[in-house]
């Protein structure tokens, strides 16, 4: 049986098994089917309710002085008599009609001691309201107007409703005076007002749905994802039942990955049902007017593609939700694991739901925050660059396999499926780890996972403003990569006290690797230049990389050659083929076939240079490292041909007469043109020659130095 | 042809204090073909951890557990297709019918869906789980659940059963009807270790015991020998006065 078969026969049991659970379906069909109607039908039936009887109360309103209180009783009499007979010109039951406010008559008029003692009442809300006139006379003489103070809790929904109404009565007062003064005149409002001002708002529609709805389904999604992956971990641990999986001749990562696919189809039904909910309730309930509060319609399409680009989301957080539930033995335990989490994920969403937050820079690749933004941007009518968009994805993926990596490391972990089999705390404890020979899968991926949103921080925060060289990059990455790249890997093996020797491939290399390294190195320019001609014919270049080069070609120009080739050459090739030549492709040899393991480690160095331009170049380079240091079993021979291939890059910048020499004409309009026929061939012939020389394997004189089987979860691989 | 040999297996624990407590201590023992093996002693003796290192459940810290010349830590699931493991308190999944769970475990074992379920089938009719086989497992009572579970053990039709406490905490007739599979499984060849406290349920069945204690065997035969070796007629005595000897020899020699 194929892990496919398996993997299918365990998702398809766990799939039936959780969708026969009374809570699953309250919590994914019930819940969200009947909850939202019921929240936004009351939600805003509620609001109005409030809104319209607050409209429409017998107003208190407080006064300082007798006198005032006769002068405001006259404005309501007149206000209200006024409405009255505007009322009866208009046709009952039209909308004009409708829309007249309630006059104030019957308000009841309440007189206090001081202007101060009116005041502390409104604030202890006694009274909603106060007016006070700086006069004794409702008009006084015809050049002095009167001054009247509207004095309200504004903050308070009662006293913001009464102030609002007794401004509109002095408002609608002082238009009635003006209009009928203008007549007898025989003037009209263009005299005083000759600009009638209206807005118009532009703004992108559904506003509201772009900054809410987002955050919603991504809770949604996590809701869904926790009770499957506590059910099918730690329920399966608590009710017995794991032993007997355990003994079932089943590798432990199909059995994760089957129950990792089920938790993740039922976190997307879950999503789809909570978005079909609120669409069609917004939708049947005619709330998409109030919802498109400017009056735009609801981007239905859109909805559709959010719904397709929340998937990886569910995946991620599916991966996590498994992971984190595998170190719990019960139910209770799960959920306080799961707690934190949710918590540590909605950080990084509540930020990305914030009005004035990008997709651009570090957010691209935050997790969690970066889906929360793709979907709000795509909501609120902004324009993604694909580019992002691939940016997102590919990074969500790879923090999904490596928190799937790490669930199967721990979902099988003796001390957790036995509660008597020791704690998982003296687990990590130093000096219990036994040696081992190389690290594990979970271990390598999980690392270098962790190193790629780093890794794009670092390069974003040295990255040159526009008209400055990269100088300053070259220093900040020479300094930076070492660490990252190459002491950061040599401490966690250190720690875990796995062979650093066998794990680096820090073997000296036989005479025939180290002359196929040399050939590789000094002709895989020829390929890669005739790959970048292609990639260039068939999709053009994106001005962001053509500038950024251009920065680089400048900051060469400014050092000397021994400092450019130690700081493009020697450095990164070191460093970048210990980490993905070394590191990772030595978690990846115990999982996997060969292939496969070179294929993902080129994989991962190809996204580390973050430009999807140069995806193609470097994942083609990186094959044919991998593929030198799978061979020769070290890293030696990468280093060089890497090295030797940065350094010719390098040096035609500062000396552009090779390109003359090779036949190559200098003109800028010409660096995507084909190498001349010969250029082409020699070339071609020296790189298959040295991939020839590496396809002898070196002897394998140490495969197995110490066993592999570990005591600790991110140990060892596979023996 | 010995068909289990248990060679010096040792299990250490890590303790959150930063020792290490030895759970199993240098166990050796072999066990012929056809023969029922009782591995008895009190609780705490060792015989859980025993039995889960020779299922490769747990990986032992020194020492080989070889089932039918594999290596259970080389060949890890070639030893799982040659043992069925059985315990009282093994779980089932309650959502699932009796039918579904073992075409399932079938499955897992490597039969493609058609062999899966004609297996299952078999074993319903064999095992007499027709009546309840289509219900769901959450609502089966005790005995319908160890049936189940037997069937279970049974799916690959493995030449070795691993029996830890099988008879714990269950009533007379779910009791018998374990003990009547026990021999009934013997009878047609297969090799059976078990553990048990039970020190007469293994008097009446075992052909061979050891006995447990601190992670050690103290004695090791068929119940003739011991009673020859302690001169005492019970099982029960025979233990108590061996693990009497054991802790004052180990008095008089500190």
């Amino acid at each position: 049986m194929t892990f496919r078969h398996r993997v299918r026969t365990i998702y398809y049991k766990e799939l039936i098994d959780i969708l026969r659970d009374r809570r699953t379906l309250i919590a994914m069909i019930v819940v969200p089917i009947v909850l939202y109607p019921l929240l936004m039908l009351g939600s805003v039936q509620a609001v109005s309710y409030q809104h319209e009887s607050l409209e429409e109360e017998k107003l208190t309103i407080g006064v300082a002085d007798d006198d005032h209180r006769r002068m405001l009783q006259q404005l309501i009499t007149f206000d209200t008599r006024a409405l009255e007979s505007r009322r009866e010109e208009l046709e009952p039951g039209s909308d004009a009609a409708a829309d007249l406010p309630a006059p104030l008559d019957g308000a009841q008029i309440e007189v206090f001691p001081s202007v101060e003692d009116m005041q502390a009442a409104i604030r202890e809300r006694r009274v909603p309201v106060g007016l006070v006139f700086d006069s004794d006379r409702l008009v006084d003489t015809v050049d002095k107007r009167v001054r009247a103070t509207v004095h309200a809790d504004l903050e308070e929904p009662r006293g913001n409703t009464a102030g609002r109404r007794v401004n509109e009565l002095l408002r609608r007062t002082n238009e009635r005076i003006k209009e009928t003064n203008l007549k007898s005149l025989g003037l009209t409002e263009a005299f005083v007002a000759p600009y009638v001002v209206e807005e118009v708002d532009l703004s992108a529609p559904s506003s509201i749905l772009g900054e809410v709805l987002p955050l919603i389904l991504i809770l949604m999604t996590i809701t869904g994802a926790i009770y499957p992956a506590i059910d099918l971990t730690a329920g399966e641990r608590e009710r017995g039942t794991l032993e007997s999986l355990m003994v079932c001749p089943v590798p432990i990562i199909d059995l994760i990955v089957g129950k990792f696919l089920v938790v993740t189809t039922v976190a997307i039904m879950g999503a789809a049902l909570n978005l079909g909910s609120v669409t069609a309730t917004v939708y049947f309930g005619g709330f998409d007017k109030v919802i498109a509060s400017t009056g735009g319609a609801v981007p239905w399409g859109k909805m559709l593609f959010i719904l397709v680009a929340l998937i990886p989301f569910a995946v991620l957080m599916s991966a996590i939700m498994i992971a984190v539930c595998s170190y719990a033995r019960t139910f209770k335990e799960a959920q306080n694991y799961v707690t934190p989490v949710i918590l540590a994920v909605l950080i990084p969403g509540g930020i990305a739901a914030l009005p004035a937050t990008r997709l651009e820079g570090p957010m691209l690749v935050m997790p969690v925050g970066n889906m929360v933004l793709l979907a709000k941007e795509l909501l609120l009518g902004a324009t993604v660059p694909v580019w992002h968009a691939v940016v997102v994805l590919l990074s969500t993926t790879l923090y999904a396999a490596a928190a799937v990596a790490v669930a199967a490391k721990t979902f099988g972990h003796e001390s957790v499926v036995f509660a008597d089999a020791g704690s998982l705390k003296a687990t990590f404890s130093r000096a219990l780890i036994k040696p081992s020979s190389r690290p594990s899968l979970a271990m390598s991926v999980l690392l270098t996972a962790v190193l790629f949103p780093v890794w794009f921080f670092v390069q974003s925060s040295l990255s040159p403003a526009p008209g400055e060289t990269a100088v300053g990059v070259l220093y900040g990455t020479a300094w930076l990569m070492p660490l990252l790249f190459v002491v950061l890997p040599v401490a966690v093996l250190g720690h875990w006290k796995i062979d650093l020797i066998n794990s680096l491939s820090l073997r000296v290399p036989g005479a025939r690797h180290t002359l196929a390294a040399l050939l590789i190195g000094v002709s895989a320019w020829v390929p890669a230049h005739e790959l970048n001609v292609l990639q260039h014919y068939l999709v053009g270049i994106p001005e962001a990389l053509l500038r950024s080069s251009e920065q680089l070609e400048e900051a060469i120009k400014m050092l000397r050659p021994e400092v450019v080739i130690l700081l493009l050459a020697i450095i990164p090739a070191c460093c970048e083929e210990l980490l993905f030549r070394g590191f990772l492709l030595s978690g990846l040899r115990g999982a996997t076939g060969k292939w496969t393991a070179i294929l993902i480690a080129s994989a991962f160095f190809a996204m580390f240079h973050f430009f999807i331009f140069r995806f193609a170049v470097s994942a083609a380079l990186g094959v044919v490292l991998g593929y030198l240091c799978w061979q020769s079993r070290s890293v030696v021979p990468a280093i060089l041909a890497h090295a030797l291939h940065n350094a010719i890059g390098t040096l035609s910048v500062l000396w552009p007469q090779w390109q003359q020499w090779l036949g190559m004409s200098a003109e800028e309009t010409s660096e995507w043109a084909h190498l001349p026929a010969e250029v082409l061939a020699v070339g071609a012939g020296v790189f298959l020659v040295g991939l020839i020389a590496a396809s002898k394997g070196a002897a394998e004189r140490d495969r197995e130095p110490m066993p592999v089987a570990g005591q600790s979860l991110f140990l060892a691989g596979k023996g | 042809m010995d068909i289990v040999v248990a060679e010096n297996l040792v299990k250490t624990f890590p303790s959150p204090d930063g020792t290490e407590k030895r759970a199993v201590d240098g166990l050796s023992f072999r066990v012929g073909q056809g023969q029922i093996y009782g591995l008895l002693g009190p609780n705490g003796a060792g015989k859980t951890t025993t039995l889960r290192m020779l299922s490769g459940l747990i990986s032992p810290t020194s020492g080989a557990a070889i089932l039918a010349g594999f290596d259970v830590a080389t060949h890890p699931h070639e030893v799982k297709r040659v043992l069925g493991f059985l315990t009282a308190n093994t779980g089932l999944y309650q959502r699932l019918s009796p039918r579904e769970l073992i075409v399932y475990f079938a499955q897992l074992h490597g039969m493609d869906r058609q062999r899966a379920v004609s297996r299952a089938e078999a074993l319903i009719d064999h095992l007499g789980l027709a009546s309840f086989a289509h219900l769901r497992c959450g609502a089966l009572s005790t005995g319908q659940k160890q049936r189940v579970n037997i069937a279970r053990a049974l799916v690959a039709d493995p030449p070795i059963l691993v029996m830890d406490e099988p008879t714990l905490g269950l009533d007379v007739l779910s009791n018998r009807l374990i003990l009547d599979f026990i021999t009934e499984q013997r009878d047609v060849g297969k090799t059976i270790i078990l553990s048990t406290h039970y020190l007469d349920e293994a008097e009446s069945m075992c052909d061979k015991i050891g006995l447990l204690h601190d992670g050690r065997l103290v004695a090791e035969g068929d119940i003739a020998t011991l009673r020859e070796q302690t001169g005492e007629e019970r099982l029960t005595s025979i233990f108590l006065k061996l693990i009497d000897i054991e802790t004052s020899a180990g008095v008089g020699s500190a």
